[in-house]
Formats: C-alpha cells, structure tokens, sequence
C-alpha cells in the first residue's frame, strides 16, 4: 500500500476520532445535573443574569442547532469565546501551547537521550550491577507520581541547594524568545535567553521525564534482551561484525521498531502529566490554563482545549505510524 | 521481588484495613501547639550546659556546680513520629487513613471498570462485525482524550461528591476498647468518606483497557472448537460467553486489574493533588497541603508521596510478576 | 598427511543452569584437515551446535568453554601473535583458546564463519539482504586496511551516526565496492537477478533464496574454515540437494574448509571426507567416511547406520534408536559408559568405568569392543536398565 493511501486512510480515521471527541466534549456540559449553563455561571447568580447569559451563549436554542453551529465552527477555529476573558477560547488555549509543547519537548528528549542508551547498557549487562540499577530506576520511576517528583526536587535542589529557580518563568523566556534573537543575530541575547531557559525548563522536564525514561529504559531493556536473543544475532557475530554494530544497528533497530507504536499511546499520558506538571511549577502553559478554566468554569475554553489535544494526539498518532511503516519493512508490504 | 511486592501490598491492606487501630492520632485532629513539628531524627539541635549528676545530685567541684555539654534535640517527639503538619495534624495517622482512601478508590475504581469494560470487551470480540466496530472506534475515542484531563473534566462538571459511611470498626467501640489497652488516644472519626464521584470518574476513565483485552481474548477464543461445539449444541450466546470465553479470558484481566489498581491509585492522587477530591483525608491532598510548605517543612509533602511510591510499587512488581508467569500479551500501562 | 588446519583437544562445554551443570561438549578432540569437508552426526542434544559454536567462539551465557585447546594453522596469525603470547603458538598452528577475546572476535569472517539452520530467523527482518551482506564485507575490508588494530573495525561506526542510521536508510556507512561484492556473492551462490534481490528484505525471500543468501553472508569475510550447522533440515528434498551441491561447488572452487553439522547420514555421505560421531556430548568415533560407514566400530554408529535404510539418499534421515536421549546434567551422568542403556552389546565391563577413546590416527571409536571381539556371551542380560 502506497503511503499516500495509508495517509489518507489514516486521516479518514482520525477526522472520526476527532469527531468523536468533540462530540463528548459538547455532551459533557449535559450530563452534568441541572441546566447546562450552570456549569458555566457561579451558583449564586440571578436567575435574569442567568437567562441572559444563556441567550448570549445561544443556550436557549435547540440542542441540535447549538450542536451544529458549534461543529461548523470548528474548521474556522471559532471554538466558543471564553466567559472569563471574553476572547475567542481557541486563541487562549493557543497562546499558551508552546510552553507546554516546550515542556513535553524537553521531557521527550532527555527521555529518549537517557533512556535507550540505558536499557542497551542494562541489557547487554545483565545480571550487572548496572542493570539492576537500572532496573531499580525504572520501577521507581514508573511508580512515582510526577507531582510529588516535582515537589522533592524543589524541595532538594531549589530550596536546599539553590541551583534552579523556586519561583515560577517570568514572562519573556521561552524558545520563541531564543529563536528570535538568533533570527536578529542577537547572539548575545540568545545565550543568556538559552541559559535562563534552562534555568526554568530542567526541573519540570526532569519531573515530567522521568515516567517516560523508566517506561522507555524498561521497554528498551526488554526487548533487547529478546531481540539478543535472536538467532540473527548470533549470525551477525558469525560473520565477523563488532558487537557495536550488533547491538547498535542490528539488535537496536528492531527494539525500536515496536517501542514507537507504544509511545503513540503513552501521548496521552503525556500530555496529563504535562498538566500536573504545570501545576507544580506554575508553569504558563495548557495545563494550567485547563484546570483554572475548570475551576473558574470557564467552560468554552475547557472545550477547547481537550479538543486541541485530542487533534494533536490523532495527528502525532498518524506521524508515528507512518514512521512505524517506513522502519519496519514487513509493514510497507501488505 | 514478587514477594516485596507482595509483602508491601499486605502492609498497606493491613494498614488501611485496621487505621483506627494503628494511627497514633486522630488524623484531622489539629492541634496548633505542635504544627510543623519535623519526624523524629530531624529535629533542630542545641547544645546546652547541663549540670553533672551522681547519684541523684549535682557535683560540686571548688565551689562551682560541674557541668557538661550535650546535644539537645529539640521539637520532636515519638508521639508524632513522621512530624505534624501545619495544622499540628499528625503526619504519621494521616498517611494511615490515606492508604484507606487510596486502597478504596484502587479496588473499587478497578472493579468497577473492569465489570464494565470485560462486558463490553467480551460482547464486542465474540460477536465481531457491527458491535465491534463500534467498540474499537468508541475506544480510540477514549484513547484520544488524556486520562488525567478527562478525569478533572468530568470530576470539574460534577462536583466531587463524597459519601460517608459509618468506620464499622470505631461505631462498635472495639477501636476505643483497642486503643485504651494500647494506650493511645481514643475517638477516632466515626465515618469513612468515600470519594464516589472520583471511583465513577477513575473507571469510565480507564474501562477502555479492560475492553480492548476481554476483546482480544474473546476473539481468539471464538474460533476454538470448544467454544464451536458449545455453539453447535445450541448453547445460547451469553451462556457460552458466560461459561467459555469468561473464564479462560479471566488470566490477562486479572494481570491488567493489578496493573490498573497502580494507575487508578495514582490517577486518584493526582486528582486529590489537584484539589478534585472528595475527602481531605487522601495521600494526593496531603501532598498538596505539605507544597505550601516547601520551603519550610519538607516532610509533610514527602511522606505521603513515599507511601504512594511504596503501594504503587508493590503492585508493579506483583503485577510484572503475574505477567512473566501467565504471560498474557496486554499493554494498558497508565502513570500520572 | 599434512598437519590438520584445525586440532582441538579435550574440549569441553558446559552451561550452567537451574538444573545444575550440563555437559554440552565433554572433553572432545578431533582434527579437520584442510580443505576436507569434516561432517558431525549424531541425535538431537548430542551438543553438536555447541560444539560448532565453542570452535567460532559464540557459546553464550549461561555456557562457557571450561576447558580445551584449538589449534587453528594460519602462518600469518601465528607470526603476529608469537611475540605476545609465545605460549599460544606452535609452528604455525594458534591455540585459539590462549587468544584473548577480541582477537578470537577478529577471526570471525577471515577465518570462520558460520551458516545456521533456520535462514528465516538467521537475518534481520528489518534489513535488506544486500545490506547485511555487504556489511560483513565492509567489516573485513575495513579490518585488512588496518590488520594490527581491533578497533578499526569499528571505524566510522560511531554511535551517533548509528542512532542516526536506525531512522534515515543506513546505505551511506557501506561504501559502494561492498555493495557491489554483495551482489557478487549473491549471484556466486545461485540468485538470480541477484541486483534486484539484494535491495529485497529477507521476508520476501523464499526458504532455499534465504539459505542462499546465509551463505553468501558467511562468504563475505572469505573464510578458511566455514561451519554449517544443519544448514538445509528447515528446507524441503529438492532444495536440500540443490543447496549441498552449491555449498560443494563453492568449496571445491575456492579450497575451503567445512565442518558440516546434520542429523542426516545421506548428507554426511554425500558431502564429507571424514565423519565423526557424537553421543551425550562425546565423540564417540571418528574416522574417514569409509572407514565408519563401512566398518562402524560403536553401537551406536551401528544402529545410526542400521536403522537408516539408504544412506545415498535424501531421506537417509536418523531414525531415533530405542532408549532415551541420555541427560547431560553432570549430576545425572552415570560412571560408565554412557550408551550403555541403550547399548546391544553392554558388557559388565562397560559398567565399571567410561572408555576412552583410543588416540591414533585415522579411525577410532570410545568403546570397549574397539579393542576387542564381540562375545555373545559376556552382554548382559535384557532388560538389565530397566527398573
Ligand atoms: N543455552 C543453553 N542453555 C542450557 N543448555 C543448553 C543451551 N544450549 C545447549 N544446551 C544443552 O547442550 C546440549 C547440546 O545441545 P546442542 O544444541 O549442541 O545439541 P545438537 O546436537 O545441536 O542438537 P540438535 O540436533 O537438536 O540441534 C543440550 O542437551 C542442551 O540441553
Ligand atoms: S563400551 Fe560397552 S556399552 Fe558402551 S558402546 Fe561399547 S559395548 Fe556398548
Ligand atoms: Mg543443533
């Protein structure tokens, strides 16, 4: 099957994933008890207040009609306007994307960096002290929540060390900021923009890193020890390769090649723990910008945001399967 | 390290099970004189002169009372062995009834989301076509939402309602009667909150896994000639389901229900952290509190958070281990 | 005679598992001369695949090469090692086993090299054919241009750009010559269209094509000494012989030498200059192949032999002969012979202590009747193991 065609199934799918989505999401303001628009409205307000707001708000039209304006909307991005800022609810959950994005980025990353080369190194020395630290690492990574990770190393190395910031990113620091002062030629500015944003950005990517560097070095780990395993390992040794090119190219690749599927899955819980994460330092991006539309019932920007997500997570899964076809041979055939 | 594992679930069971024995204090008894009191061993230190004793009385050497220094350890003490936090509640008994909390919305959340989504799962792989179409795309629609933000979502639309039921083991009078001969401090809470809006929320969150294994099992047992011949007798359907394809399924269900109990205990920490919780008695609010302490009282968020890492652990390995032995091909891991 | 390329003396292989220690190889010595096709026959856990993997040096954990020498003649690695290791060389023949583990790893490819018995799972299902071919060639290639240094088989192998390799297509590490020498070796082995199947990946080639290009990936570090373990049991009749004439061409052609492993005495009769025997990890007779076929001294070639109606043929498979296939846990192993369970022949003596194999040359056999005659007489009674 041609990619294109794989791209366009894929995409078919994913418009209905999609759908599905944003259908929950509209549904979900309706199960809640009593008329929707109280979710979105304090609970003392007068009942004329609240029947302004609802006509504002188009709540007083039939369901269908509110169902159907609000998908129409959807392709422009008109996503319902915020009842806090009154703003378009699309434009504050993008605004507040690449600070997440940054995050989960900088989490991925140090991940991937530290955690293939470890479950290579626990495999390969099994049995070896090496291994079982690693091994160590990786349940206790799997089972810590992130939040309270994130508490103890403020507590450790914010609080009683001093090396990392306590308080939350002044505005102004950020990647955007970096990459435009590298486009002015700034160099200068760039530096010092690099270094305060690592200053800001190491320990919540630490803290939202870390499940994932167990989980990878753990997947890792496991499925070298399988893939070692193989018989065409031994051929490969056979016939004369060094064993960095055994493990590295040979054994590596088809290690990899199933791990990538798993982590279109973990995406999800990357992003939730990106969420919490936020919390824990103040962290201007999409997650904390969910849970105070939630606590002020800032529904429409709610809304907007699980559906943000959701498109995001579809589109990634669609990237990571056509990676998975195109490294894994036996996929591109049938 | 199946039998750690083991090992730290029991305690914790243990624990939640018997809290009104085994807390030293009432958890939400506060009690301001002490607040922030650190555990015992991290006390703050002095060293004062103290006069020498023999024998019961103080030694005089040329005309001067003779006196030594020592290390005095000062604000801690045994009866709050883990610290107080900043209410002067005592850390220690909190972490106790946390693991009630923990363990109830685990099993319960699990339960509940196993009882929902094997229905489905097995109904869908055992029937294929129409049903199971259905039950894969609605899952990939579960998929697409994040677990953690779903939960808030739902927990934000319908309030975190908390129900309480009576602690049978207080209402009897056998904690009192336990605790006089122990000498602790008797009137423990009468009632147990339970955080019911957070068990649906956990399980409609996390049925889908159980769905997508029941499926897988379901389909690969439809075509055993077993599961045929039951057909071709006449056995009607939810017979054969109930009969054939249930129990041979039941293997990976309960490998994932082990798993699922870790990442619903922690996604109800989460939830707790986040201030979405129906009780104030939960490892995931401790955790909270202690955070505006951080800089001050690091144990009031730290113990808490141990007790969580110790439960999850022992289910992790249990649940490793359960895998290696029935190896069962799942995936549904779940952090937060 | 000349001296034998390969001398391997008192050999021995275990693994080390739960079930306590088990004797894989058992003290075993056997010579192979050069360019001689030497077969290994005997019953399925007779520790021939651990043998073969002891000589090339790829037995793994939880086993272990316990005890043994490997003279290996090669003049030009006797030369380089006799100024560090004046021990390990006598002549021009190397005791491999006194090599430390990086030069033993050095000789994969130029000097052994090995073909298995599934092709399916003996190549990477992730990598086209051609690219695992022509890897093995760069490999030696780049170790010819730099002989002395171990480490420049690594060259251009860095870890960053092999991370890179697993995501953008790894060709530019093998330099163009080695692609070519891989279409080469494919077609040397009978590929047709050999251009067009080295871009291929092996799950689209059949059983026979795969083997094929088993062996020209063995072929590729041009070695002396090639060792086929069952290299056609996972193939079907035809494609068997087709494969065995193509490996006795190649050998015949280029002077190499094979150690040919298989269950099947119509192989080792078709293929082999001199055959010896193994049983419960033992060699227990060796000789030319006329000598054993002609005149089997052991039981247990003569029940291999007997119990196998036409040698010449494909089909000359091993019938299992009665009795079960001995335990190789050493706690379990009995002080005595160890066919005699099974043995017709067993005789009291055969009881009291192991035999040892006569050393001398051309044929022999690791049992009592090599030296004397079969008496009727002295066999136990039937149904003497049976308790
Ligand atoms: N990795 C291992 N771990 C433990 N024991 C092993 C291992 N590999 C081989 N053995 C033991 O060594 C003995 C010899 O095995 P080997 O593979 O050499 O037999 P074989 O003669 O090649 O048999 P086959 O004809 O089935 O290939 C067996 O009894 C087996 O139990
Ligand atoms: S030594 Fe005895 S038992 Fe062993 S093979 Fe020879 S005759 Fe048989
Ligand atoms: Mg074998």
């Amino acid at each position: 099957m041609s990619l294109a065609r794989f791209l366009l199934r894929r995409s078919l799918q994913g418009i209905f994933v999609i759908w599905g989505v944003v259908t929950v999401v509209f549904g979900l303001r309706f199960i809640a008890p009593g008329a929707p628009e109280n979710v979105l409205l304090p609970p003392d307000v007068s009942e004329a207040t609240r029947q302004q707001v609802a006509a504002e708000l188009g709540l007083d039209q039939p369901l269908y009609l509110q169902y159907f304006d609000y998908i129409v909307g959807l392709p422009v991005g008109d996503m319902g306007t915020s009842l806090v800022t009154r703003t378009p609810a699309s434009g504050r959950v993008l605004s507040t994307l690449p600070a997440t994005l940054e995050l989960a980025i900088a989490a991925t990353v140090v991940a991937i960096v530290i955690a293939i080369p470890l479950g290579v190194i626990s495999a390969t020395r099994r049995h070896k002290p090496a291994d079982y630290g690693a091994t160590l690492f990786s349940l206790v990574g799997i089972s810590t929540p992130n939040f309270w990770l994130g508490i103890m190393l403020v507590i450790i190395f914010s609080v009683q060390i001093g090396w990392f910031p306590s308080s939350r990113r002044p505005v102004g620091i950020g990647i955007d900021a970096i990459l435009a002062d590298l486009v002015a030629l700034q160099l200068e500015a760039a530096a010092s923009g690099l270094r305060d944003w690592l200053y800001y950005i190491t320990l919540p990517a630490i803290t939202l890193g870390t499940y994932f560097t167990a989980l990878i070095t753990r997947l890792t780990r496991n499925g070298m020890l399988e893939e070692l395993g193989e018989e065409y390992v031994r051929a490969a040794r056979a016939k004369g390769l060094p064993e960095t090119l055994v493990r590295y190219k040979h054994a590596l690749r088809n290690t990899l090649i199933p791990i990538i599927t798993v982590l279109g899955l973990q995406l999800g819980t990357l992003i939730g723990g990106a969420v919490i994460t936020e919390r824990v330092f103040r962290w201007p991006g999409l997650g904390t910008l969910i849970i105070n539309s939630i606590q002020a019932r800032d529904w429409p920007v709610v809304q907007a945001s699980i559906i943000i997500i959701g498109v995001g997570f579809v589109v990634l899964n669609i990237l990571v399967d056509a990676l998975y076809t195109y490294i894994n041979p036996q996929v591109g055939e049938n | 390290m199946a039998k750690i594992g083991v090992v730290l679930i029991l305690l914790i069971v243990i624990v939640a099970v018997f809290a009104p024995f085994l807390a030293p204090h009432d958890p939400t008894a506060q009690d301001l004189d002490v607040s922030q009191q650190p555990p015992v061993g991290f006390g703050s230190t002095s060293t004062e002169e103290v006069p020498v004793q023999e024998n019961g009385s103080v030694v005089i050497e040329d005309g001067n009372i003779v006196t030594e220094e020592r290390t005095v350890t000062e604000n801690t003490s045994w009866s709050h062995a883990l610290g107080t936090d900043g209410n002067g509640r005592d850390v220690l008994s909190r972490v106790i009834y946390g693991a009630r909390t923990s363990m109830i919305v685990g099993i319960a959340g699990t339960l509940l989301a196993a009882v929902f989504g094997v229905v489905v799962g097995l109904t869908a792989g055992y029937y294929g076509g129409r049903v199971e179409d259905t039950l894969m795309r609605a899952s990939d629609i579960m998929l697409a939402f994040p677990s953690l933000v779903l939960a808030i979502a739902l927990v934000g639309v319908w309030g975190t309602a908390g129900i309480k039921i009576p602690d049978p083991l207080v209402v009897s009078g056998l904690s009192e009667t336990i605790r006089s001969a122990l000498g602790l401090a008797v009137g423990m809470p009468e009632t147990i909150t339970v955080p019911g809006t957070v068990i649906i929320v956990v399980a409609l969150v996390n049925w889908v896994w159980f769905a997508r294994v029941a499926r897988g099992e379901a389909l690969s047992l439809r075509g055993q000639e077993y599961v045929k011949a039951a057909r071709a007798v006449g056995a009607n359907n939810s017979y054969i389901i109930r009969k054939h394809v249930f129990p041979n399924a039941i293997t990976p269900i309960m490998v994932l229900a082990t798993i699922q109990v870790a990442a619903i205990i922690l996604l109800e920490s989460a939830l707790s952290f986040l201030g979405f919780s129906g009780t104030n008695l939960s490892w995931g609010f401790d955790i909270s509190q202690g955070r505006q302490f951080q800089s001050t009282s690091w144990w009031i968020a730290t113990m808490p958070g141990l007790a969580i890492v110790l439960t999850v652990i022992g289910l992790n390995l249990v649940g490793d281990w359960l895998r290696d032995a029935l190896d069962p091909d799942i995936g549904g891991e779940g952090g937060v | 005679m000349a001296d034998p390329i390969l001398d391997v003396r008192n050999l021995s292989t275990q693994f080390f598992t739960e079930e306590g220690q088990v004797n894989a190889v058992d003290s075993v010595s056997f010579t192979v001369e050069e360019g001689e096709v030497f077969g290994i026959v005997g019953e399925s856990g007779s520790g021939k695949s651990v043998t073969a993997l002891s000589l090339i040096d790829l037995v793994e954990s939880p086993g272990d090469i316990v005890d043994g020498e490997i003279w290996y003649r090669n003049g030009e690695l006797a030369e380089a090692v006799r100024e560090d290791s004046p021990d390990a060389v006598d002549g021009t023949a190397v005791d491999l086993r006194q090599l430390s583990p990086s030069a033993r790893r050095s000789l994969r490819g130029p000097s052994f090299s090995m073909i298995f018995q599934d092709p399916m799972s003996s190549l990477n299902p992730s990598l086209t054919v051609g690219e695992q071919i022509a890897e093995a060639v760069e490999v030696q290639r780049r170790a010819s241009a730099n002989p002395r240094s171990t480490r420049s088989r690594t060259q251009g192998y860095g870890l960053g750009s092999l991370l890179s390799g697993l995501v953008f297509d790894s060709r530019e590490f093998v330099r163009s010559e080695s692609r070519e020498r891989a279409v080469e070796l494919l077609d040397q082995v009978g590929i047709p269209d050999p251009e067009e199947r080295a871009t291929e990946y092996p799950h689209q080639f059949s059983g026979g094509m795969l083997q094929r290009a088993m062996i020209a990936q063995a072929l590729a570090g041009e070695p002396d000494i090639l060792i086929a373990d069952e290299p056609t049991t996972a193939l079907d009749v035809t494609i068997q012989a087709q494969i065995l004439d193509q490996l006795a061409e190649i050998q015949a052609a280029r002077g190499m030498t094979i150690v040919l492993i298989t269950h099947n005495l119509g192989v080792i009769a078709r293929m082999c200059d001199r055959v010896g025997v193994m049983y419960a990890g033992e060699f227990v007779e060796q000789g030319s192949l006329e000598a054993v076929f002609d005149r089997p001294t052991h039981p247990y070639t003569q029940g291999l032999l007997a119990s196998s109606p036409t040698v010449d043929g494909a089909e000359g498979r091993l019938e299992p002969i009665e009795g079960n296939v001995p335990s190789l846990v050493d706690s379990e192993m009995p002080d005595r012979c160890y066919f005699a369970d099974r043995c017709p022949k067993a005789m009291e003596e055969c009881l009291d202590k192991p035999p040892e194999l006569p050393v001398e040359d051309g044929h022999s056999a690791k049992c009592y009747l090599a030296e004397q005659e079969y008496d009727p007489e002295t066999a136990l009674p039937e149904g003497y193991f049976d308790e």
